[in-house]
């Protein structure tokens, strides 16, 4: 026996727990320690899927149709198979775009339409309010099953009290509170609203407990089991139980009815809002999808697995079908058990309560941003933004929680509120082929989901909604039996003709057939719009551009906005807190440039950063809209950047015309070595390629001034510029030269910094860009270009590519530098070489002469023997040796050495020998014979500036008298038999050729038989060893002294061996000339 | 070792996104007709009607798949094995 202020009270304790939970968990989440986050949580909020009309209706349409109750939950267990594909994506997406809502998700898909955003807000709230007025009126019905009651203790006065029959009423206060409550407390709707999800998972966890209470109960308790309920199903009612326990529609199987209900539920499963708002906005970790997919389907099962129990025993106990509705609530009421119908109630309760809430805030985020945002920034409001939309968003939960109880209220029961269930899911099944579309065809663009959309939506209307308010006796009209315009082919049940497949399948097959072909149609026959492509490619893609960010920015702001006027803008939207929390994680990731501002590419970023925070808020549609009415506000606009480059290109690569410009400018550099020609044919090819109105080029001088290098201008006229200029006086140049980094204007007038003294008058272009020449470290140069219409052109892409011109161009300076220095350095090396093959030549020339001057052999002579040696040098030599004989007695000997080794040096010998021979006939003593040389060679020798040390002797071998005289020549050595030792002779003389008139000595000397007299040229004794120590006289006497015994020949050959040992490796310097002559036993001696 | 090894395949085919694909389409053909069909009969089979039987027989079949699933999936490794499946 319950009273009613049990009741009551119960039923504030359980409403009470749904704020203590959520409350807990809200300051559980807000602390950093969720209880929510966890994938059991996820797992029972999903089951919001099941709502009061499942929990009640289950085991209605089981004992009134038969087993098909079960594609409601079949269809989901089936589509779990994809979620880890699907649903991660949908999440991953949402996650990364700040989706607030399933509207938000496909909006923002399609090109951010607003219209798309609002025409799916309006059939969710066409298709879901009805649903949320079936929940309140399962609680009121539930609430006046049980006071209804016999047995229930109530006075009659307080059953009639307004509060009493409107339930209903209470209930949605309570939903409308909660919801404001845990549903609504920040804007921010991609902030997970933990309180709620936990009363929600909570809800789901009463229900099944409830549920399976009741079914336990009723099977194992009033009955004996499965078994024993069918058996006595099947015998009692053999008919009725044939028919709930096989397909079958009115005598045929039922298996359209069946696929359709199954394809129903798969989709309402993933679209219904709430089931996105729980499954997408609200999921905390992707990881928890894993376990979600085989526990949301095992708790399908388990809810389940009494239905048709319970239906039979329902069946069993009150002899038919009626009421079977609510079966799991009266079994326990009538069977005398009613703390287990007030469980039951409870999990009604808990089954509509969750639904309410999660539809209400999910349907109210739709409602604000896609209907109401749109209004109010039409109406310009600015002031206490933040404010306003909060209340608003409030206001709409209680909106539709109230839209639900007028419905519930006006309609009352009807044919209308028994179907709604599968009507709503009709609806939401509208938008499953945009979703998918939106996930994996990258061509469906916003006019196909539109199109789609709507079609299939009007096709719902018609052949659904219509029907079912006639049904209802809401319009009273024959346009179910005549057809529209009495045209029985337009027959709302039976669509052009399509008889026999019954009002769902027709009406789904018919929707989607015009949804679908629709959607493919628009989407094929029409492009994309721009912002379509890049958030159609953002979704498509959503897995594999994690690292991926698009390389360049296609778009510009025409005015630049700064960082703190965006800020202002987000604090108007997300709250001030907020919007600085935002920007400052924006900019801890983002580079700022050296005067604390973001550069002209990264501003798109920036306002795509801004729309994306503000998209938290509003949605995708609404922020694109409040920012760029911002912008244009301020005066600016996004606007494409003057494609330089004209073919279409995917973000990733570069285009065809900038790897043409490379290839080009690289073939141009190669080309040539002059690099005028270069830097000409380069602005040649930049002109013709990107239109520049003028190209420069400037160097830097030594002194660090800009001179003017080049010039091309297309320019109508002269166009006159400052030949030199320095770089203090414009403050781009200089600030480019100091950064060494591009300084580039694409709108002259925003421009801050005017100088009228600047390399060109800005005024006359729109926009221009420096671009330094760096080489080795040093700015080179500039290359400048101008542009006088073309505003926005220097792109991210355009300024990289310039920049490496301007660095090939550098290295090609470089280049042609480092190819004139080497290419001087190798003429020179061949020029030495030139010259150094013709000494050669000329070398081998005096060689030959000088050889050629030397007697072939020493003569035969009686009374003295003579041998002599020369050694020539590397080069060539100056040394000379000579021998006369007169009249078969006397011997003139004379050796000499030329300064100079050359042709000259040989010529003058060979002169000098003539001019010997000359003088050989007459009896002159050696002093006249030299000072006559001196004489007559003198002009000869100082002309050529050459020297020659000469000495000469004249022997006679009948007497033995040697008379000698020097020429500032080696002295010879002379081995004296008689005392066995060496002297060395001299006389008094200067060289030859150093000036006339020179008196030269003559001595004489008597020699003895066995005397040596070895002449030499300084080559032999001036030999040094590698130390440095010369040859010497010392040694050459002393060995003189030693082998003189030896035959004449051997004792030249042996100086000369041991002088070569002397030197030991190093090479001889000098020629080395020995003429050795021996006394014999004269003539006279002989007759003697 | 063997069954060990078994297990190990078995779970790395379930990996495959084309699987899934196949157990998808394969849980709608054989919740429908003509599979449904065959037992849409009036028969019972240890006093539970046929079709009862198959369809939860075969809905719990398809939980324990998905369960498999899920068990094949390496939370934060799943993409690279997936990719790396040849």
């Amino acid at each position: 026996m319950i009273s009613l202020s049990t009741l009551i009270i119960l039923i504030l304790l359980y409403v009470s727990l749904h704020f203590l939970i959520a409350a807990y968990a809200y300051k559980r989440f807000r602390s950093g320690r969720s209880i929510v986050s966890n994938s059991f949580v996820y797992s029972l909020s999903i089951t919001v899927y099941c709502t009061s009309w499942t929990y009640y209706g289950s085991v209605g349409r089981a004992a009134t149709s038969g087993l098909d109750f079960i594609t409601i939950y079949l269809g989901p267990s089936l589509i779990a198979f994809t979620w880890w594909f699907i649903l991660r994506k949908i999440i991953r997406i949402s996650k990364d775009n700040n989706i607030t809502s399933i509207a938000d998700f496909l909006s923002s898909r399609y090109s951010k339409s607003q219209f798309l955003g609002a025409v799916i807000t309006l059939i969710a709230v066409l298709g879901i309010i009805p649903y949320i007025a079936l929940q309140l009126k399962a609680v009121s019905t539930t609430f006046a099953i049980i006071c209804n009651h016999p047995s229930f203790d109530i006075s009659p006065a307080l059953r009639d009290s307004f509060a009493f029959r409107n339930p209903g009423l209470f209930f949605a206060l309570f939903i409308s509170v909660f919801g404001i409550l845990f549903g609504a407390r920040t804007l921010a709707t991609q902030v997970r609203h933990e309180g709620l999800v936990a009363a929600i998972a909570f809800e789901s966890i009463v229900k099944l407990f409830a549920f399976m209470a009741v079914g336990i109960y009723v099977t194992y308790f009033l009955f004996d089991g499965f078994q024993d309920i069918f058996t006595r199903m099947g015998t009692e009612h053999p008919v009725l139980y044939k028919q709930l326990t096989t397909l079958s529609e009115n005598g045929e199987p039922g298996y359209a009815n069946w696929a359709t209900n199954l394809f129903l539920a798969m989709g309402s499963v993933m679209l219904l809002p709430r089931q996105f708002q729980i499954m997408v906005i609200e999921n905390s970790n992707e990881a928890h999808i894993k376990d979600a997919m085989w526990r949301f389907p095992a708790y399908l099962f388990a809810i389940n697995i009494f239905v048709l129990p319970i239906a039979f025993a329902g069946i069993l106990l009150s002899g038919g079908n009626t009421g079977a509705d609510y079966f799991v609530l009266t079994i326990p009421m009538n069977t005398g058990h009613y703390w287990l119908a007030l469980l039951a109630f409870l999990g009604g309760f808990s089954a509509a309560a969750g639904m309410v809430i999660a539809e209400s805030v999910a349907t109210s985020t739709m409602i604000l941003n896609h209907l109401m945002i749109p209004l109010v920034l039409r109406l310009k409001i600015t002031e206490s933004f933040p404010a306003l939309l909060l209340n608003l968003k409030r206001m709409s939960i209680f909106f539709v929680v109230f839209l639900g109880y007028g419905y519930f209220h006006i309609i009352g029961d009807t044919f209308m509120l028994v179907n709604i269930g599968l009507i709503s899911f009709s609806a939401a099944a509208q938008l499953a082929p945009s979703l998918i579309g939106a996930l994996y065809w990258k061509r469906g663009n916003a006019a196909g989901a539109i199109v789609g959309i709507l079609g299939g939506f009007v096709v719902w209307f018609y052949t659904l909604l219509l029907p079912s308010f006639i049904k209802s006796g809401w319009i009273t009209s024959d346009l179910l039996d005549t057809g529209l315009f009495g045209l029985s082919i337009l027959k709302p049940t039976e669509l052009f003709g399509l008889t026999g497949l019954g009002m769902w399948s027709n009406s789904l097959f018919w929707s989607m057939l015009f949804n679908i072909s629709g959607y493919l149609l628009f989407s094929i026959l029409l492009e994309h719009t721009e912002s379509g492509r890049e958030q159609s490619q953002k979704f498509t893609e959503a897995f594999s551009n994690d690292q991926r960010q698009d390389l360049w920015e296609t778009k510009r702001l025409s005015k630049p906005v700064t960082i703190i006027e965006f800020v202002n803008l987000m604090v108007n939207f997300i709250g001030e807190k907020e919007a600085h929390d935002a920007i400052s994680e924006y900019l801890a990731e983002h580079e700022i440039d050296e005067r604390g501002m973001v550069s002209e590419f990264e501003l798109p970023s920036l306002k795509r950063f801004v729309e994306k925070t503000i998209a938290g808020s509003v949605g995708s549609a609404a922020a694109k809209a409040i920012v760029e009415n911002y912008l244009s506000g301020v005066g600016s606009q996004m606007e494409s950047f003057y494609d330089a480059f004209k073919s279409v290109r995917s973000s990733l690569e570069e285009s065809r015309e900038a790897l043409y410009v490379r290839l080009k400018s690289s073939e141009i550099m190669n080309r040539s070595n002059d690099i005028q020609l270069i830097i000409k044919e380069l602005a040649d090819l930049l002109s013709s390629e990107f239109r520049f109105d003028l190209i420069t080029l400037r160097l830097i001088e030594p002194d660090g001034s800009l001179s003017l290098c080049y010039e091309k201008s297309l320019l109508p006229g002269a166009y006159s510029q400052k030949q030199s200029i320095r770089p203090e006086e414009d403050f781009y140049l200089d600030e480019m030269l100091l950064s060494r980094r591009p300084q580039f204007a694409n709108d002259t007038r925003s421009l801050k910094k005017q100088s009228n003294s600047a390399a060109t008058q800005l005024e006359t272009f729109s926009a221009f860009a420096h671009i330094p020449i760096v080489g080795d470290e040093e700015p080179l140069g500039v290359l400048s270009v101008y542009s006088v219409s073309i505003m926005g052109m220097f792109t991210e892409e355009l300024l990289n590519l310039l920049t490496s011109l301007a660095g090939q161009l550098a290295l090609a300076v470089k280049l042609v530098d480092e190819r004139e220095a080497r290419e001087k350095e190798m003429r020179a090396k061949d020029a030495a070489l030139l010259r150094n093959a013709a000494v050669t030549h000329e070398m081998e020339i005096a060689k030959q002469i000088q050889m050629s001057l030397l007697p072939e052999a020493p003569p035969l002579l009686q009374g003295v023997q003579i041998a002599s040696l020369s050694i020539a040098a590397d080069h060539v030599g100056g040394d000379y040796y000579d021998f006369f004989v007169t009249d078969d007695r006397i011997i003139d000997t004379v050796i000499a050495d030329v300064s100079g080794h050359n042709v000259g040096a040989a010529l003058i010998m060979v002169e000098t020998r003539s001019v010997l021979r000359a003088q050989i006939n007459t009896s002159n003593s050696p002093g006249i014979v030299l000072a006559n040389l001196n004489s007559l060679l003198m002009s000869d020798l100082s002309r050529a500036e050459l020297f020659i040390s000469m000495f000469y002797i004249k022997y006679d071998t009948f007497t033995q008298w040697l008379t000698y005289s020097s020429a500032g020549h080696n002295t010879p050595v002379l081995y004296r038999i008689s005392d066995a030792q060496c002297m060395t002779l001299d006389a008094e003389g200067m060289i030859l050729g150093v000036k006339s008139d020179v008196i030269f000595e003559d001595k004489s000397i008597l020699l003895d038989p066995g005397d040596i007299l070895l002449l030499y040229t300084d080559g032999l004794t001036e030999t040094a060893d590698s130390e440095g120590n010369m040859y010497g006289i010392e040694r050459l006497s002393m060995i003189l002294s030693t082998i003189h015994d030896e035959p004449l020949q051997s004792i030249i050959d042996t100086i000369y061996r041991e002088v070569i040992n002397f030197a030991g490796g190093v090479a001889i310097a000098d020629d080395i000339s020995i003429v050795a002559l021996r006394v014999e036993h004269s003539f006279f001696d002989q007759e003697d | 070792m063997k069954p060990d090894r078994l297990k190990h395949s078995f779970l790395d085919r379930l990996r495959l996104k084309e699987t899934w694909v196949i157990f998808f389409i394969l849980g709608i053909i054989m919740f429908n007709y003509p599979f449904l069909h065959i037992f849409n009969k009036n028969i019972a089979i240890f006093y539970f009607p046929l079709l009862f039987i198959y369809i939860f027989g075969g809905w719990s079949f398809s939980i324990l798949v998905i369960y498999l699933f899920t068990k094949s999936i390496h939370t934060g490794s799943d993409n690279k094995a997936r990719d790396e499946e040849p």
